[in-house]
């Protein structure tokens, strides 16, 4: 019976530390802000979801609470960041425009309204 | 007097609650201290009340939650194999989604729910429209972003239909056509400037919510 906990356990660590370094693989090769933030907002929510549910099968029940408090809370604010981080990129004119093939804000938030991209950092393309 | 008592009955049990789980061994000492903090933090912090603008339908609830498991899933897959395979060529677009959701509390439930299925993230609310921008990674959502879009909607659909209010429900059936003239000169929404209590003012209880009256 533990055994097959072990290995249930070992199966959910690994297979959340794939999808953190998925994330970062993410971070450091999507093109701009917005995309960065899907990785970290998806790819290393599940990781980090899957460890702790990993990390709870190795423990006393009691100790799945603060876990699961702490899985909620991931879930909570992950998405925020991601819209603020997004909504900011977006004003600051800091999304890659030639990936867009579609842009259904641009009416409403035309480019000269938005802050110009020149403040931005000489290495933000990334490489 | 009593009325706001009452309102923040749940805030206090949720707080003392929470420092229970912190301790996890719940003690005589973790327990009184707890009712102590959760009343002092009431007492100096005075959050709005949040009225009930939902109405829970607890197994369309339960299936909505695990298709959001399940999207979770899908959507860390997609995007990880998309930083693999296509890295910086990858493409996008900013798609439109009306909401039939009409009170702060969906909206922001709408929210999280695009921001955790696959390969879509919130980039602005506009509140008083009911309306969301959602940046699409175009290579995870098949190709299309009006596939995109429309899958998005049925989602927002299915949590209106197991959250809405029943004066919500219904109308469900037919969405506010996204087709209305975008006013340049319309002072809310995205064309309020950027700041740090921008986003936040877009989306929770405030001074922007409309027509909540129940």
């Amino acid at each position: 019976m533990s055994a097959v906990l072990d290995v249930v356990s070992a199966v959910l660590l690994i297979a959340g530390a794939v999808f953190c370094l998925l994330a970062s693989v993410g971070v450091l090769r999507f093109p701009d802000a917005v995309g960065r933030q899907h990785a970290a907002a998806k790819a290393q929510t599940l990781g980090l979801l899957l460890i702790l549910l990993g990390a709870a099968l190795q423990n006393a029940p009691r100790y799945a609470a603060p876990l699961a408090l702490v899985a909620l809370f991931q879930l909570l604010t992950i998405p925020v960041t991601g819209q603020i981080v997004g909504r900011t990129a977006y004003r600051t004119s800091a999304l890659a425009g030639k990936s867009l093939t579609e842009d259904a804000l641009a009416r409403r938030l035309p480019p000269e309204e938005r802050l110009p991209p020149e403040e931005r950092r000489p290495d933000a393309d990334g490489g | 007097m009593n009325r706001s008592l009452l309102r923040r009955l749940p805030s206090l049990l949720w707080l003392w609650l929470l420092w229970i789980l912190l301790w996890s061994t719940p003690s005589p000492l973790v327990v009184l201290g707890g009712l102590l903090v959760a009343v002092a933090v009431l007492a100096v912090s005075r959050f709005p009340g949040v009225s009930p603008q939902i109405t829970v339908r607890p197994l369309r609830l339960l299936g909505l939650c695990a298709r959001t498991a399940g999207d979770l899933v899908v959507s860390a897959t997609a995007v990880g194999w998309a930083a693999l395979r296509h890295g910086p060529r990858v493409r996008a677009a900013i798609v439109e989604l009306p909401l039939t959701a009409d009170s702060d509390l969906l909206v922001t439930l709408a929210t999280l729910l695009v921001n955790v299925s696959p390969g879509s993230l919130v980039l602005e609310i506009d509140r008083h429209r009911g309306v969301l921008y959602v940046h699409v990674l175009l290579v995870v959502a098949s190709g299309e972003a009006e596939d995109a879009r429309r899958r998005l909607l049925e989602n927002e659909r299915r949590l209106v239909a197991a959250l809405g209010r029943d004066q919500d429900a219904p109308s469900a059936s037919g969405p506010p056509g996204p087709s209305e003239p975008p006013g340049p000169s319309e002072p809310p929404g995205p064309s309020e400037p950027p700041g740090p209590s921008g986003p936040s003012g877009s989306s929770g209880p405030s001074p922007t919510s409309r027509k909540d009256d129940s």
